[in-house]
């Protein structure tokens, strides 16, 4: 029998379990995501720049530290997004590294409110 | 304990620190493999790792490989942190050196429990070495005294008379024989002895610098070597040696007991290009002088051969033994 698991689309953002990784530090969770939103623009400017040349080598880096960041913030829509991203410019396939670069900046879109919500609603 | 976490991702930087800092680790933290190996090869550096796999300069597979090829240190368990997941990329990690390996993103309580397993196996070791190097001492010095034994002893002045030779400086042999020690075992009894043998070899070793040494030769008999002493002062440094016995009794468990020792002294200018066998067979007749002359004095030895400095090579006999 199938666990009902599969059949549910994974959350945008895994709040709950993040916050048990963290042993429900709210402090802590907070720091890390001032420190994704100083890191996480900048390393997609770089992707995207890398995307556009191609520049095979950076995106798989570049991808591969945006799916580490993504995937410790409980992102893991948006981390599956830059994991293909790292496996398409490892495999060499460059034609497809545009429209992988999309898809990821389509769920880090639908990502960052969330995290901008969380961020707003500790501050009051 | 300190734990080093080397990550190139400030976030994951900041979660490992937070999770290691609340299990009382001391932790640095560096941001690439190159900075984790100047770490990792420090002598009093980290002896817990966590690497992560991809980092600029030197990745974590690499810092692993590096820093098992350096055996003269202290094992450092590391742990592998990667996003990587198939079977050959594991394999490939613990190749390289790595102990363990933790999938990201962990559990803070996993991860505290894969550094549980890594700080016994480093207890483990530090039990190892701890008992290797009481059976090293005990292998080299004497259960009673704690000075060097006679095969430590003769170790070092083989070492010492190839050095004294080679730079052309001068050492000096003092053999030295409680007097009448047979007495104080029989009238006192043999723990007395041994509480008399304790305090000569204190007071011998009071008498040196760090550099000379001492060893119990056998039974009464003690031997000191002077590295780099002047021929025109051992005599002297002998005398002073003699009178720090003499000078005043020992106390022991039964009371008082005055002790004396007689010295045979050999100094360098005079060993030229002999075996070491003769060079001890001279001062322990020089001490038999000493015996015969009474008791508590120091005799110099006499070698029947002048030395023939300008003549190398060193004899095979006084060749560093390894």
């Amino acid at each position: 029998m199938k666990n009902p698991k599969h059949l549910q689309p994974q959350p945008v953002w895994n709040h709950a379990e993040l916050l048990e990784r963290v042993d429900n530090d709210q402090e802590l969770l907070r720091d890390l995501l001032n420190i994704f939103k100083e890191d996480f623009p900048r390393t997609m400017r770089s992707l995207e720049s890398a995307v556009a040349v191609p520049d095979l080598k950076s995106t798989t880096r570049l991808s591969h530290m945006l799916k580490g960041m993504l995937s410790s913030l409980g992102g893991m829509r948006a981390a599956a997004a830059a994991s293909r991203l790292e496996e398409l410019a490892s495999a060499g396939e460059a034609a497809s590294l545009k429209d992988a670069f999309v898809a990821l900046q389509r769920e880090a879109a639908s990502l960052l409110p969330e995290f901008n919500a969380y961020m707003a609603e500790v501050h009051h | 304990l300190k734990i080093l976490i080397a990550d190139d991702d400030a976030l994951s930087r900041r979660l490992l620190e937070k999770a290691l800092e609340r299990a009382g680790y001391e932790v640095l933290a560096v941001e690439n493999g190159k900075q984790a190996l100047d770490l990792l090869c420090k002598l009093d550096g980290p002896r817990l790792a966590l690497l992560d796999w991809m980092m600029p300069e030197i990745d974590g597979p690499g810092v692993c490989r590096a820093v098992r090829t350096r055996s003269e240190q202290a094992y450092i368990y590391m742990v592998l942190l990667t996003s990587k997941g198939s079977k050959e990329e594991t394999v490939l990690g613990l190749e390289s050196g790595a102990d363990d390996y933790l999938t990201k993103p962990f559990n803070a309580e996993e991860l505290r429990a894969r550094l549980r397993v890594g700080e016994r196996i480093l207890l483990l070791e530090d039990r190892l070495v701890e008992a290797r190097e009481n059976m090293r001492f005990r292998a080299t010095h004497d259960p009673l005294t704690s000075l060097l034994n006679r095969g430590a002893v003769m170790d070092l002045l083989t070492r010492e008379l190839h050095r004294s030779y080679r730079e052309k400086k001068s050492a000096a042999i003092i053999l030295g024989d409680v007097d009448h020690f047979k007495r104080v075992n029989d009238t006192m009894g043999h723990n007395v002895g041994d509480e008399v043998l304790t305090e000569v070899a204190n007071r011998l070793l009071g008498c040196v610098r760090s550099y000379d040494f001492v060893g119990r030769y056998g039974g009464e008999e003690f031997i000191v070597v002077l590295s780099n002493c002047d021929p025109d002062f051992a005599p002297g440094r002998a005398e002073e040696i003699r009178k720090a016995i003499s000078s005043r009794p020992i106390h022991s468990a039964k009371g008082p007991v005055s002790v004396t020792m007689s010295f045979g002294l050999l100094q360098s200018g005079e060993w030229g290009l002999k075996p070491l066998e003769e060079l001890l067979h001279e001062v322990d007749n020089a001490l038999y002088e000493a015996k015969a002359a009474g008791r508590n004095c120091l005799k110099l030895a006499r070698p029947a051969v002048k030395a023939e400095p300008a003549a190398p090579p060193l004899p095979q006999s006084v060749r560093l033994r390894r």
